[in-house]
């Protein structure tokens, strides 16, 4: 397990004039899992990759500020180093294919033959990993012989084995249909469970605010908020970051109908249902009072 | 199609042989008859690839090659046959056509050498798995990321001629006219370069970072899944090629002795 330590973060693509982080600073403990909202065009997928080190190191461009993970400086050290503590899955399933691989198993077991891993434990690895994410049944299919949310799920499999202490999702589900969307979901759910620092970005703010401890809102590549679920989504300003809160909040938020305990409008589905029950008990009280 | 790669698992004696050896067959079967000085060794080593592809139940694969080199070969059989320099001794005559001797034993040459070269590469292409070909490669000290381009393009390929056809509907669904006459269809190419092309760069960037973050750049010694294909059945075929090349060198020298 690795906590984060994001400090003073600026970046600029190369050829650019516009900050893609603009001075961007936090810190994540072990086992966190942060959700990462905004805009198109805020910083979230820029964000993922300076953690990974991708930025600067694959990206080059102007780069200023430190990432520390654990005690790693990230732009000092190189990826292929960094990949053994930080995962990271992109959006596109079938472009993290290496298509050098003819089955599923032989497509995980990449990361682990570059790292140099014995052959032994590669195998265990593989194994666990399949099993993880419920793809054990394909191990000797093509990987482009998969759906894209077994290939996704593949995808992660890959990174999971080479047991990164932190893994980021940028957008997994973005070119899935519905089932394999879920498919994905319920794989980043058992993740969460096992204690690995998570980063997610996603438009899909409903799973946002089931998994997440802690979600970041980005605008323009400036840290906006940084802050629970329930504080985030009950923001009356989110209309102009560009962010949608969660379909129940947006009807509590209607009804001005706030959790019990907190000063915040319910942003899951079992603290709306709560919500919904106190107001149904209220309404029936009022009537028979 | 997902790869664009002629292997077929069969369950062979070749498909359990390891690739080291199949080159070698191939060195062999070329070498020898330029060692041995004649082409009856080469004839020799096309019995024994037709043997071997028959053996492995690969031989029907042989076919499509076989079919275009054939009618090449063909012409180049009639062209010399007919009008090679220094024809005079006459073979074969159709009406007012005749064929030379001279030729046709040039022709002869020519033929058993390209059919030498197929049929002995078939041997190592359609009985061996592309990933083990070069993962050996690799083994031996060859470069990963030399053998990732390799590898990679038998089943990027086929991914990319996808990619291709699904920009090629979407182009046409906007009213872009495809079929028709030649000019219709230079026509149609150029709006489909663009999106292509961009398609394809962004694609193979993708790709790059996936590769990077699954530490294809590390330094340190690889580890392989998959051991490596060998047992003694390698050894003694291995010997036994390079037995022949001896051989056949020698056969050459005494035949100058001789002479």
């Amino acid at each position: 397990m690795a906590g984060i330590i994001v400090k003073n973060i600026k970046y600029k693509y190369p050829a650019t004039d516009r900050l893609a982080l603009d001075d961007i600073s936090f810190t994540v403990e072990p086992g966190e899992f942060i959700g990462i909202i905004g805009r198109n065009g805020s910083g979230k997928s820029t964000l993922c990759q300076a953690i990974a080190g991708l930025v600067p190191n694959f990206y080059k461009g102007a780069y200023g500020g430190s990432i520390l993970v654990d005690d790693l400086v990230v732009k000092d050290t190189e990826i292929s180093d960094l990949c053994k503590r930080v995962g990271i899955v992109f959006q596109n399933p079938f472009n993290q294919v290496t298509g050098s691989k003819m089955t599923v198993y032989e497509e995980i077991a990449f990361g682990l033959e570059n790292l140099g891993i014995p052959k032994p434990e590669m195998i265990q690895r593989i194994d666990d990993a399949m099993e993880l994410l419920d793809i054990s049944r394909f191990k000797d299919r093509n990987p482009f012989d998969l759906s894209g949310g077994q290939m996704q799920r593949m995808a992660i499999a890959s990174i999971i084995a080479m047991k990164p202490d932190v893994m980021i999702l940028d957008e997994p589900t973005s070119q899935l249909d519905p089932q394999g969307r879920e498919e994905v979901f319920q794989a980043v759910h058992k993740l969460s469970q096992q204690g690995i620092t998570i980063f997610m970005v996603e438009h899909n703010m409903e799973k946002i605010a089931e998994y997440s401890s802690r979600v970041i809102l980005l605008d323009d590549g400036k840290l906006v908020a940084l802050d629970t679920p329930g504080k985030i989504f009950s923001r009356m300003d989110l209309p102009e970051y560009g962010v949608t809160e969660p379909a129940f909040t947006t009807i509590c938020k209607g009804l001005h109908l706030k959790c019990k305990n907190t000063d915040e409008y319910p942003v899951t589905l079992k603290e709306a249902e709560e919500v919904f029950r106190v107001y149904q008990s209220q309404k029936e009280e009022n009537r028979n009072g | 199609m997902k790869s664009i790669s002629l292997y077929e698992e069969k369950g062979s004696m070749l498909n359990r042989l390891g690739p080291e050896s199949k080159i070698l067959y191939i060195i062999a079967a070329l070498l020898s008859p330029m060692l041995a000085g004649t082409k009856w060794v080469g004839f020799g080593f096309i019995i024994c690839s037709v043997i071997l592809l028959v053996q492995s139940r690969v031989i029907k694969k042989t076919i499509p090659i076989l079919g275009v080199s054939g009618f090449i070969l063909l012409t180049v059989v009639i062209i010399q046959g007919l009008f090679r320099e220094g024809n005079v001794t006459p073979v074969l005559s159709l009406g007012k056509v005749i064929f030379y001797q001279e030729g046709l034993l040039f022709a002869w040459g020519i033929v058993i050498n390209v059919l030498n070269i197929l049929l002995c590469f078939c041997v190592l292409i359609l009985t061996t798995k592309p990933s083990d070909m070069v993962e050996n490669f690799v083994r031996h000290g060859f470069s990963p990321r030399l053998g990732y381009a390799v590898i990679s393009v038998f089943q990027i390929i086929p991914q990319m001629t996808e990619t291709m056809a699904t920009i090629t509907d979407a182009q046409r669904s906007r009213g872009m006219e495809t079929e028709g006459n030649l000019m219709v269809r230079i026509k149609a190419f150029i709006p489909l370069i663009s999106p292509v092309v961009m398609s394809s760069l962004i694609n193979t960037k993708e790709r790059a970072l996936a590769l990077e973050v699954r530490g294809f750049n590390a330094t340190n010694k690889k580890t392989f899944l998959n051991d490596q294909k060998r047992n003694a059945a390698d050894r003694y075929i291995e010997w036994s090629l390079i037995v022949v090349m001896i051989l056949a060198l020698v056969w050459r020298i005494l035949k100058w002795q001789v002479l």
